[in-house]
C-alpha cells in the first residue's frame, strides 16, 4: 500500500461520512486526485520520493480533512442516528415485551390462574410500556452517547415528547419514570460490572429488590411479586444484549 | 505570499463559485485553475477543496457527475447550479463591498 492510499485510509476512517456508496465515492475522488496529480508531477520530472512528500504536505493533516468532511455530513448522520435510535427502541422494546409477557403468561399457567385475562389486562398494557420507557433509554443511552455530544439533552427531549404523548393520550406516565430509572440502572450496571454473570446477577438482584419496594406486596404475594421481577431481570438483561448488539451493527453501518 | 487560513475560510465559497460559473471542472482542475488566475496567490489545500465542494453540493449551489473527460479519464465534474448562479453573484457583490469597506479603512489615516 502506497503511502498515499494510507493517507485516503485514514482521512476515510475519521470522515464519518454516513452511507458506504458515498464513503466509496468520496474515496473515488480522492484516488482520483492522487492520480491527476501524480501524473502532473511526473511530468515535470519529479522523482517519486518528492512526488509523495508534495503529495502528503498538500493534503495536510489527514485527521483535520477528515474533522472537515465530519463537519460536512453533520445534520445527516444525527438524523440517520435518531432514526436508528428510534427503530433499535421500537424493535427492542417488541422482542423483550413479548418475551417477558411469555414468561409471565407461563407463570400464570403454572399458578393456574386465566392466562388471556393476565394478558390483555392494564397490567400487561402498562408493563408494556415501561419496557419500551426502559428500552429507549438504555438503547439512547448507549447508542446516542456513542453519536451525540449530549445524549443525556437528546434523551431529555426524547423523554419530554413521551410525556407529552402520554399525557395526550391519558396512559399513565409514572411508568415512563419508571422506565427511565430503570433503563438507566441497566447501563450503570453494565458500566460498573465487567463480568457477564456478575452483571446479570446484579440486574436480577436489583430489579427482584425494585419490585418489592415500589409495590409492596403483602407477605402472601412477596414470592410471585420477586418471581415476576425476576422474570423481568431476565428480560432486561436479555435487552442489553440484544441493544448492544443492534448498537454494533449500526456503529459499522455508520 | 502565503495567505492566512482563516482570511482564506470565508472567501472559499466565493472562489469557487466564481471558478464554476466558468464551466464546469473537477477538483484538480479547480486546484490548477485557482493557482494560475491568481498568479499563485492562492493554493488550495486538497484537504480544504473536497470537503468545500461537497458542503456547496449539499446546499444545492453545484451539481456533479462522474464522467470520462477529455484525458479519457472518470473524474468527477461539479457544476453550478441556477441556485449557485445566483448565490456567485451575490457574494461577487458582497465581496465588492466587503473589501471596498476594508480598503476605506486601511487607507485611513
Amino acid at each position: 500500500m502506497t503511502r498515499a492510499e494510507r493517507l485516503i485510509d485514514e482521512i476515510m476512517a475519521a470522515a464519518r461520512i454516513p452511507s458506504e456508496r458515498r464513503r466509496q465515492e468520496v474515496r473515488r475522488e480522492l484516488r482520483a486526485h492522487v492520480e491527476d496529480f501524480v501524473g502532473s508531477c511526473r511530468q515535470s520530472g519529479r522523482s517519486e520520493e518528492d512526488i509523495e512528500r508534495l503529495l502528503l504536505d498538500r493534503f495536510g493533516d489527514p485527521q483535520q480533512v477528515a474533522e472537515q468532511f465530519a463537519c460536512v455530513y453533520h445534520g445527516e448522520r444525527a438524523v440517520l442516528h435518531f432514526g436508528w435510535f428510534l427503530i433499535s427502541t421500537v424493535v427492542v422494546s417488541l422482542i423483550i415485551s413479548a418475551a417477558a409477557l411469555s414468561m409471565q403468561a407461563g407463570m400464570m399457567f403454572g399458578l393456574g390462574a386465566s392466562v388471556l385475562a393476565a394478558l390483555g389486562s392494564r397490567h400487561a398494557i402498562t408493563e408494556a410500556l415501561d419496557i419500551a420507557a426502559t428500552v429507549a433509554t438504555y438503547v439512547g443511552l448507549v447508542s446516542l452517547g456513542r453519536f451525540f455530544g449530549y445524549p443525556l439533552a437528546v434523551l431529555a427531549v426524547v423523554t419530554a415528547g413521551l410525556f407529552a404523548l402520554f399525557a395526550a393520550t391519558g396512559l399513565p406516565t409514572q411508568f415512563i419514570v419508571f422506565g427511565f430509572l430503570n433503563g438507566a440502572l441497566l447501563r450503570g450496571i453494565q458500566v460498573a460490572v465487567r463480568r457477564r454473570m456478575l452483571q446479570f446477577g446484579a440486574a436480577l438482584a436489583c430489579l427482584g429488590a425494585l419490585g418489592i419496594l415500589f409495590f409492596h406486596p403483602s407477605s402472601s404475594a412477596v414470592v410471585v411479586t420477586a418471581a415476576s421481577w425476576l422474570m423481568m431481570g431476565t428480560a432486561y438483561h436479555l435487552m442489553t444484549h440484544v441493544a448492544s448488539r443492534m448498537d454494533r451493527v449500526l456503529a459499522a453501518k455508520l | 505570499m502565503e495567505i492566512d487560513r482563516e482570511l482564506l475560510k470565508g472567501s472559499i465559497s466565493l472562489l469557487l463559485l466564481n471558478l464554476l460559473s466558468r464551466g464546469e471542472m473537477y477538483g484538480y482542475e479547480i486546484l490548477q485553475a485557482a493557482t494560475v488566475r491568481s498568479a499563485n496567490a492562492f493554493e488550495f489545500k486538497e484537504g480544504t477543496l473536497y470537503p468545500a465542494l461537497h458542503q456547496l453540493e449539499k446546499r444545492g449551489l453545484v451539481r456533479s457527475q462522474w464522467r470520462t473527460g477529455d484525458n479519457g479519464r472518470e473524474r468527477k465534474y461539479y457544476s453550478l447550479t441556477s441556485k449557485g448562479r445566483k448565490a456567485a453573484q451575490k457574494y461577487e457583490r458582497q465581496w465588492q463591498h466587503l473589501t471596498g469597506a476594508v480598503n476605506a479603512v486601511l487607507g485611513s489615516k
